[in-house]
Formats: C-alpha cells, sequence, structure tokens
C-alpha cells in the first residue's frame, strides 16, 4: 500500500519518490532508494543514534520516522554536511580531533551534534550539551575524542 | 510486515470522523511514532489503519497566568526548550529530559506518551504529582479527566475509541522535582523515579513513584506526613519510610523489588529537597 508520491527535499535537492510504502521509514528511503548509505542503521529501535539526520535542522532518528511523515520537510544527511558551514565546521572538528575508530557512529553523531549546536544558544554549558549527546552510542567506546571534537566545533561554531 | 493505510486528517473533526469508522484495534493513532513505531517494528501491534496527527493544530504551548496548556502533538523538546517550563515547572522539565535522547524528543510527544500508557513511562508520574488534565476531543464533544483517571493500567487509558488527546493541562506553576535511577542515564528506562510537587493553592505536597508495572501511582499517605512548605527532617524520614514499606512497588525483568524498596528512600529525600522552595523566593 502505498500512499502517492512523496515529496522531500534531500541535502538541498527536490526530490518525488513514487510508490514508497506507508510503513517505510525515514532511514531506508535514504539509503536504498537514495543511495546515500552514509546514514548508518544500528539498532533500528532508536537507542543508538547511529541512524541520526537533521530534519529541517533537527536532529531526528530516522529509525522511527515513516518517511510519508515527513513530506514536504527538508532532510539533511552526512552527504550534505558541507552545504551548512555549522555542520562543516563539526564534520572539520570531528577530523581534526580523531574522533573515530570504525566509524559507524560517526554519521550520527556529527548530525546531533550539529542540530545541537544549531539549536541552542551559546550559553548553554559543555555539560548540558554532553547530556544532550548521550543518545549516540560508539561502542568502540572512542567517547574521549568525541567530547574533545565536541568542545573544539562549539568553541568555533560559526 | 503487511503494510497500513496511512491517513492523514487535516482537521480533528476529519479525525474523528475516520476514528468512528473503527474498528478500534485497527486504527492506530500516530503522534510522534517513537513508542508506536517501535511496537509494529516488533510485531507487538499489527494496525490496518495509521491516523497521523501530524496536520492538526495541535502543537501549542500557552502559559494563561500559571496555567500550562501543551497542544498533544508538540515535541517534548519543545516543552523542555520553553524557558517557563523549566523555571515554573522544574521537575517536568526534568521528567522531559528523562525521556529516550534529544533527536527522538524532537519527534515524541506529550499526547503519545499519554495515550501510549507505557507502564514505565518518566511523564506520567510528574503529570500525576502537578495534578495534571487531559482533554479529550471526540464525537460527543470535549471532556476532561485527571491523568490519574485517564492511566488506567499498562497500556490502558480512558480514550474511547474515536476520541483525541487534544492537549494537556498543568493548573499551576509548582516548586517540584523529578529522580531517576537507571542503567544508563540517558535513553534508558527508569528502575525506578520519584516525583514530587507542592501545591502553592493548597500548600500540600504531592508524591508520585513510577518504573514498575502497572502504572505509575501517587501515595497518599506519604504525602500526608510531610511539612509543607518546609519538611522537617523527622516528617521527611517518615514519609521515605512509608513509601518504603507501603508502595505497591513489584518485581518485574530490569528489577526486584528489593531494589527498588531500597531505592526509593533515597530518591524521595532528594527530590523532596531538590524541590523545596527557596525560604527568599517571593
Amino acid at each position: 500500500m502505498s500512499d502517492g508520491s512523496l515529496r522531500l527535499s534531500v541535502n538541498g535537492r527536490e526530490v518525488v519518490l513514487d510508490g514508497v510504502p506507508s510503513d517505510e521509514r525515514l532511514l531506508d528511503t535514504l539509503r536504498w532508494r537514495l543511495g546515500l548509505r552514509g546514514t548508518k542503521e544500528g539498532c533500528r529501535t532508536g537507542g543508538c543514534g547511529a541512524c541520526t539526520v537533521l530534519v529541517d535542522r533537527q536532529s531526528t532518528l530516522s529509525c522511527l520516522a515513516l518517511a510519508h511523515e515527513l513530506a514536504g520537510r527538508s532532510v539533511t544527511t552526512i552527504e550534505g554536511i558541507d552545504v551548512d558551514p555549522l555542520g562543516r565546521t563539526v564534520r572539520s572538528a570531528f577530523e581534526r580531533t580523531g574522533a573515530l575508530q570504525c566509524g559507524y557512529c560517526t554519521p550520527g553523531f556529527v548530525m546531533a551534534l550539529t542540530g545541537l549546536l544549531a539549536e541552542r544558544e551559546r550559553a548553554s554549558s559543555f555539560d548540558e550539551l554532553l547530556e544532550d549527546l548521550g543518545g549516540n552510542l560508539c561502542r568502540c567506546t572512542g567517547y574521549a575524542a568525541i567530547v574533545r571534537a565536541a568542545a573544539l566545533a562549539r568553541q568555533e561554531r560559526p | 510486515m503487511a503494510p497500513f493505510a496511512l491517513v492523514t486528517p487535516a482537521t480533528p473533526e476529519e479525525a474523528i470522523a475516520r476514528l468512528r469508522e473503527g474498528p478500534g484495534e485497527e486504527v492506530a493513532v500516530l503522534a510522534g511514532g517513537t513508542d508506536l513505531l517501535f511496537d509494529i517494528e516488533a510485531q507487538r501491534t499489527r494496525p490496518r489503519t495509521v491516523l497521523s496527527l501530524r496536520r492538526l493544530p495541535w502543537r501549542t504551548l500557552e502559559w494563561s497566568g500559571a496555567t500550562l496548556t501543551v497542544g498533544s502533538t508538540l515535541p517534548l523538546r519543545s516543552l523542555e526548550n520553553d524557558p517557563d517550563v523549566r523555571l515554573r515547572l522544574p521537575g517536568l522539565y526534568h521528567a522531559v529530559r528523562a525521556v529516550g535522547s534529544v533527536a527522538l524528543r524532537h519527534r515524541a510527544t506529550l499526547g503519545g506518551n499519554l495515550g501510549r500508557a507505557a507502564p514505565a513511562s518518566d511523564l506520567v508520574p510528574m503529570l500525576l504529582a502537578l495534578d495534571a488534565e487531559v482533554d479529550l476531543v471526540g464525537p460527543e464533544g470535549e471532556r476532561t479527566v485527571s491523568v490519574d483517571r485517564f492511566i488506567e493500567g499498562s497500556r490502558k487509558t480512558a480514550r474511547g475509541p474515536a476520541e483525541l488527546i487534544r492537549s494537556v493541562r498543568f493548573p499551576e506553576a509548582r516548586p517540584s522535582a523529578y529522580l531517576w535511577q537507571r542503567v544508563r542515564p540517558f535513553h534508558d528506562i527508569s528502575h525506578l523515579a520519584v516525583a514530587v510537587a507542592l501545591s502553592p493553592t493548597d500548600g500540600r505536597w504531592r508524591v508520585a513513584i513510577a518504573g514498575f508495572p502497572p502504572r505509575p501511582v501517587r501515595l497518599p499517605p506519604a504525602e500526608a506526613e510531610l511539612d509543607a512548605p518546609y519538611p522537617t527532617d523527622a516528617s521527611l524520614a517518615r514519609a521515605a519510610a512509608l513509601l518504603a514499606r507501603n508502595a505497591p512497588i513489584v518485581a518485574d525483568r530490569r528489577a526486584s523489588e528489593e531494589y527498588r524498596r531500597q531505592l526509593v528512600r533515597p530518591l524521595f529525600v532528594r527530590a523532596v529537597r531538590a524541590a523545596v522552595p527557596s525560604p527568599r523566593a517571593p
């Protein structure tokens, strides 16, 4: 059962998709219809943050969002991170601090941190920023470098 | 998994009319979807129709004097980002932050949390302590019920098959606190949680505990032991002992009854101390 065609803006490009089933998750639309494999499937139950993307610049778990529910909204994935100056800053902070080991959680972390820095006032504390990153898991436990990346990105935020 | 029909009514009337066509169990109401989609994925529920509330004008937050009304489809993150919520209903702020992660709270809603009535909800205990009320709309018009009456048990509510939660109302600003214990601090289910609030109107404390089945509960005997507004150490100790002894705490697969009875005392004492209004406050 499909719900007619689905219009989304993905990384600044308008896309129109036909035949998307009503129960398809945004995660699967991105990975399998649009070939944007940078967004990772982790737990698929909202517990790990690996599938985090931005919807209208707010972090969203793409495994727990129906694609059709986001009709007309603007989605940013890791592939489109450089379009946003803030996203570029965060991506660069992860690179310069070496904040990745296997890399599977990295796109989710980059999107989540970009969303947080876009949302929060500069005044919000670093502790709160780290608390707010608590929904992203790194199974390599490489958190120390991720914390350094968050500090650097927060400091350099445009 | 058999896909469902996704319907997105543009008005509350249209939504209620669609729900009346029923049949009730085969139509699932979708607000943020963070809990419902999880259950659909696990095949715990197999709705034939999913009715999405996304086009309804209920993504609202309104203060009228000391009364706060929250539209049922407002994302929890918007509730938490309202500076007055943090200031005037601090317990609610902390309870909201106990739900999932930021990315989850950008979609999860207060109405969805109530409507889904998860036994370990982090919001329901705080709503009980704040005497929150649920505004329902349905074929017969509108009605308002207390959260205590609305939540009937694990995954059971007083919502009729053609009714929708329109909003949730908090009657007054209250000194309040919400504390929990869990394995992981973020994005986990509380083993035990304590919500406390002090009503400036009647000068009494409200105490609710949660984290075990079938549902979060108020504890009037413990409330009665607490001196207001500033509980003495003795009254705090009496109330804590009463809670540990008499609260309807049970074991489930996440924690034993003994562990939870041990936890309730320190969490409760800390929650009351955190909530007590500053003597110098106006």
